[in-house]
């Protein structure tokens, strides 16, 4: 698996098996970002609640991820979220509709629930760079949108009338990640100039200073370990309503997209690690004479070394 | 015997692990020699360094400027630390990573040193008693495959990062079309 | 000309080893604090004694042929000297005397003199130890030579005046010191070294040629010439008369003990795994060539193992799989990462491709070579070695004509 999905794959298999036989149930569990979900049923088993508490709630909201929502989830959405909750939808299962296309269409919107939130900036800014673009000027359209999805990440999206800049800030906890990422952004730079790829966002990745489009946020930290991914998103991207919409849910993966990838290379490492070390100690071995080789060992494993 | 190695230097490498070869056999000479200054101890004099006339004059052997190999002998331990080549930044984190991960498992390498000396990547302490359970010739080849092994270790390592970032990269940017 | 014989007395270093006078027990230590008389039964050496006393490891062993007296010294400080009584069963048993050697550092070597009735104990205190029985009060007393020794004293060696000691040194000289102990010895008749020796006379100090601690020292027969090895790899031939000092350097690694054979000639062995013969006189001394070669006939496979002792040797192996030589051979690819192919096959791949190989007898270091025979002229003609490997070999002093013994078997271990 190199892309990851944007939809979550639990609530898509639950609300699945739920739907064609209801039970009663309580789980709880998370996607990326921090993202928490719970599917109960509090009521009746019948009566199938989905909540979604996403820490950057009330800058979404701002940004209309609340209209968004309604228009996605019409009366599944209930004007009232569960108490530590973001978002609560609520299905009835003896009224969701039969099974077939409708009730799969229904079901992977649920499961999109959070990228369909975190889309609302994105959507916002789209729409306003079309209007800019076709000479109009609603209001607040070129304000920078930060979204702190994170402790000490955020995105932030401004539109022009000809772009959509989205930029990154992450951190790398680690001195490897940090170089990792780097190997990896580098890349993201370096692609474009294949013919192929010569249609894609424009990528351009700062460490440590922040780019000059978000210098004016407030909190910006500026350290060793912080990187700055910036995309350029042309309106090829937006314009029409099905790729402004995949553009979407895959640009707000990208961090998590980054950082899972980092995390695989660094497993491969120890892997690799690991069978060269063995290796190694059987070029050891075989300087063992006989005697030596039938190690005393203590009962928590720590080998006795006589000197 | 030096086996072949994917390297541009490979006619480089060749005389500098022979001489890193020739250089550890005569050091591995090695007896059992009870501490002078403390009484009923035995330890590495090369690590205690209490008593000059014991020592022998370390000697570095250099490939180049980034790879070279300190083995400073005594009467009764050898102490051997290598420099591996880092070219950049990348190579620099592989290798560090690559040596911690060694070290941490230094039980199992019984003659590995846990820290390394200062403006090393990792030491070997090779003591008589190593030596008296393990034959010396077969301690040496080891040493050598490692230094063998862990510069193509870390190169391979690094064009699988490069290859792996490249694919991610690509595709990614290539959903956008 | 006949093959060595070896014996592997075990898998783990012997330290010294000493032979009593008709050859038939050998006492080693291996690599403990306690040493061990085996006899021999035909071609096998059988565990008889275990002589613990020591609680750290023994650096040296000596017999005395004549008086059948053990001396044994170790890193604990002490030498123990141990006689054959007769214990309240009947048996015989080997009783420990304590020396008090007066000394506050590991014991590191030790010989017994001609005569027998003194032993010199090299020490760690920078100091050998020259002990005399004090019949009077029934011990062993010692007296200490000190000046001018700056560091750990590796070896000794008695002339067969029974006065005359010559000493090794980490300081990297070889010395000759008189141990003239008045009560003991009479007055010596005087010698190239010197006519008036009181105890602690210097009568001789070396330095090794390039600044090696002097591993071994030995005087040879008549006493006229003194030879050591150091640890640069030299072999250096005192003739006091001359003054000269011949120096043998080798390629080779470091010669830890040597013995004379005849009055012109001398075997080395040490780190090299071989021993070597030398021979010359005081116009020159030259490398004849290893005792060590893989031409002189037989099959150098091992003649006995040891014995059974305790399983202290052989891979014991898991239950009953651990003699089956498949499950060997398996165990060997994963531990090793060896694919022990069929013998005559080439091994594919690279992972054993960096092997070396030792073609000598002995796999490790040898560890103390000794006159094992003498022949009817008074010459050496065989020696034994002990090894680092467990090895016990008896070798023939001669090297076999028209074989490049040195060098075609030198390959193994140095240079290449």
């Amino acid at each position: 698996m190199i892309l990851l999905e944007s939809h979550n794959t639990i609530i898509q298999t639950v609300l699945a098996e739920k739907f064609s036989k209801p039970s009663s149930l309580d789980e709880h569990f998370v996607d990326y970002d921090g993202v928490r979900f719970r599917l109960s049923t509090p009521e009746r088993k019948t009566l199938l609640r989905l909540s979604m508490n996403i820490r950057c709630w009330d800058q979404l909201a701002q940004y209309g991820a609340q209209q968004i929502l309604e228009r996605e989830y019409g009366t599944y959405l209930l004007p009232e979220a569960e108490p530590e909750y973001s978002v609560t939808l609520e299905f009835d299962t003896e009224k969701v509709p039969a099974e077939g296309a409708a009730r799969d269409a229904l079901i992977k919107s649920a499961a999109l629930l959070k990228r369909i939130a975190l889309g609302a900036p994105f959507e916002l800014a789209f729409k306003n760079a079309l209007a800019l673009e076709s000479g109009g000027s609603p209001p607040n359209a070129t304000e920078l949108m930060q979204i702190h999805y994170r402790d000490e990440e955020a995105i932030f999206v401004q539109a022009a009338s000809d772009r959509v800049t989205v930029v990154f800030s992450t951190v790398f906890r680690e001195e490897a990640d940090r170089i990792f990422g780097k190997v990896f952004l580098q890349e993201f730079v370096d692609a474009r100039r294949q013919p192929s790829i010569q249609t894609a966002p424009q990528v351009l990745f700062t460490a440590k200073e922040p780019p000059l489009e978000i210098r004016s946020a407030a909190g910006l930290k500026n350290s060793d370990d912080i990187g700055y991914v910036t995309f350029v998103i042309f309106p090829r991207h937006y314009n029409k309503p099905d790729v402004q919409n995949s553009t979407i849910s895959h640009i707000q993966l990208f961090r998590s997209y980054l950082h899972y990838h980092i995390k695989c290379s660094k497993a491969y490492m120890r892997s690799r690690m690991r069978h060269r070390v063995a290796e190694f100690q059987k070029v050891l071995n075989r300087a063992k004479t006989e005697v030596a080789t039938t190690e005393r060992k203590t009962a928590s494993g720590r080998t006795l070394v006589t000197r | 015997m030096v086996r072949p190695y994917l390297d541009c230097n490979s006619h480089a490498l060749r005389p500098y692990l022979a001489a890193v070869r020739s250089t550890l056999t005569a050091a591995l000479t090695l007896e059992n020699f009870a501490s002078q200054v403390v009484e009923r101890h035995n330890k590495p004099e090369v690590e205690a360094q209490s008593s000059r006339e014991v020592l022998l004059n370390p000697l570095v052997i250099s490939r180049n400027e980034n790879e070279r190999v300190l083995i400073e002998p005594s009467v009764n331990s050898v102490r051997l630390s290598i420099k591996i080549k880092q070219a950049d930044e990348i190579e620099r984190a592989l290798c560090a990573k690559f040596m911690r991960f060694m070290m941490v498992r230094a039980e199992n390498f019984i003659v590995l040193r846990r820290k390394p000396v200062p403006g090393y990547d990792i030491s070997f302490l090779i003591t008589n008693s190593h030596t008296e359970t393990m034959l010396k010739h077969k301690i040496v080849d080891f040493i050598i495959q490692f230094m063998e092994d862990v510069d193509r270790e870390i190169s391979e390592m690094k064009l699988s990062l490069n290859a792996r970032a490249r694919v991610v990269a690509e595709t990614y940017l290539t959903v956008f079309g | 000309m006949a093959a060595p014989e070896v014996f592997t007395i075990a898998q783990v270093p012997l330290t010294a080893h000493a032979f009593n006078a008709d050859r038939s027990k050998l006492i080693t230590s291996l690599n403990t604090n306690e040493a061990q008389i085996y006899g021999r039964q035909g071609n096998e050496w059988k565990p008889e004694v275990t002589l613990s006393e020591h609680d750290k490891l023994i650096t040296s062993i000596d017999w005395a042929p004549n008086s059948n007296r053990i001396v044994t010294a170790s890193q604990d400080r002490n030498a123990y000297v141990w006689s054959q009584t007769t214990g309240a069963d009947g048996n015989s048993v080997w009783k420990p005397t304590l020396v008090l050697l007066r000394i506050n550092r590991a014991a590191t070597y030790v010989r017994w003199s001609p005569k027998e009735d003194k032993f010199a104990v090299a020490s760690g205190a920078r100091a050998i130890a020259v002990c005399s029985f004090d019949a009077d009060n029934d011990w062993w007393v010692s007296r200490l030579l000190k000046k001018p020794i700056r560091s750990t004293v590796l070896s000794v060696d008695w002339h067969p005046n029974n006065v005359l000691l010559a000493a090794g040194t980490a300081d990297m000289k070889a010395r000759v010191f008189s141990a003239y102990i008045k009560d003991v010895d009479s007055r010596p008749s005087p010698s190239v070294w010197g006519e008036k020796l009181p105890f602690n006379t210097i009568c001789g100090e070396y330095a090794s040629p390039a600044g090696g601690w002097v591993h071994s020292v030995a005087f040879s027969p008549s006493g006229d010439v003194l030879a050591f090895a150091s640890h640069d790899s030299t072999i250096s031939i005192v003739y006091p008369g001359g003054p000269a000092v011949i120096t043998v350097r080798n390629s080779t690694l470091p010669y830890v003990s040597l013995t004379w054979t005849s009055e012109d000639a001398l075997v080395a062995a040490g780190h090299d795994c071989q021993p070597v013969l030398f021979s010359g006189s005081a116009e020159g001394w030259k490398a004849i060539g290893s005792l060590d070669d893989a031409k002189s006939g037989a099959p150098l496979t091992p003649v006995s193992t040891g014995s059974s002792s305790g399983g202290r040797f052989a891979s014991a192996g898991v239950g009953r799989l651990g003699t089956n030589e498949a499950f060997a051979r398996f165990r060997n690819a994963d531990t090793l990462g060896k694919s022990s192919a069929t013998p005559g096959s080439p091994v594919s791949g690279g992972d054993s491709s960096g092997d070396t190989e030792l073609m000598t007898v002995h796999q490790n270091t040898i560890t103390s070579v000794r006159p094992y025979e003498i022949s009817a002229n008074g010459n050496v003609a065989k020696v034994s070695t002990s090894g680092v490997d467990g090895k016990l070999v008896i070798w023939n002093v001669s090297v076999p004509a028209g074989t490049g013994g040195l060098s075609s078997r030198l390959g193994g271990m140095h240079l290449r």
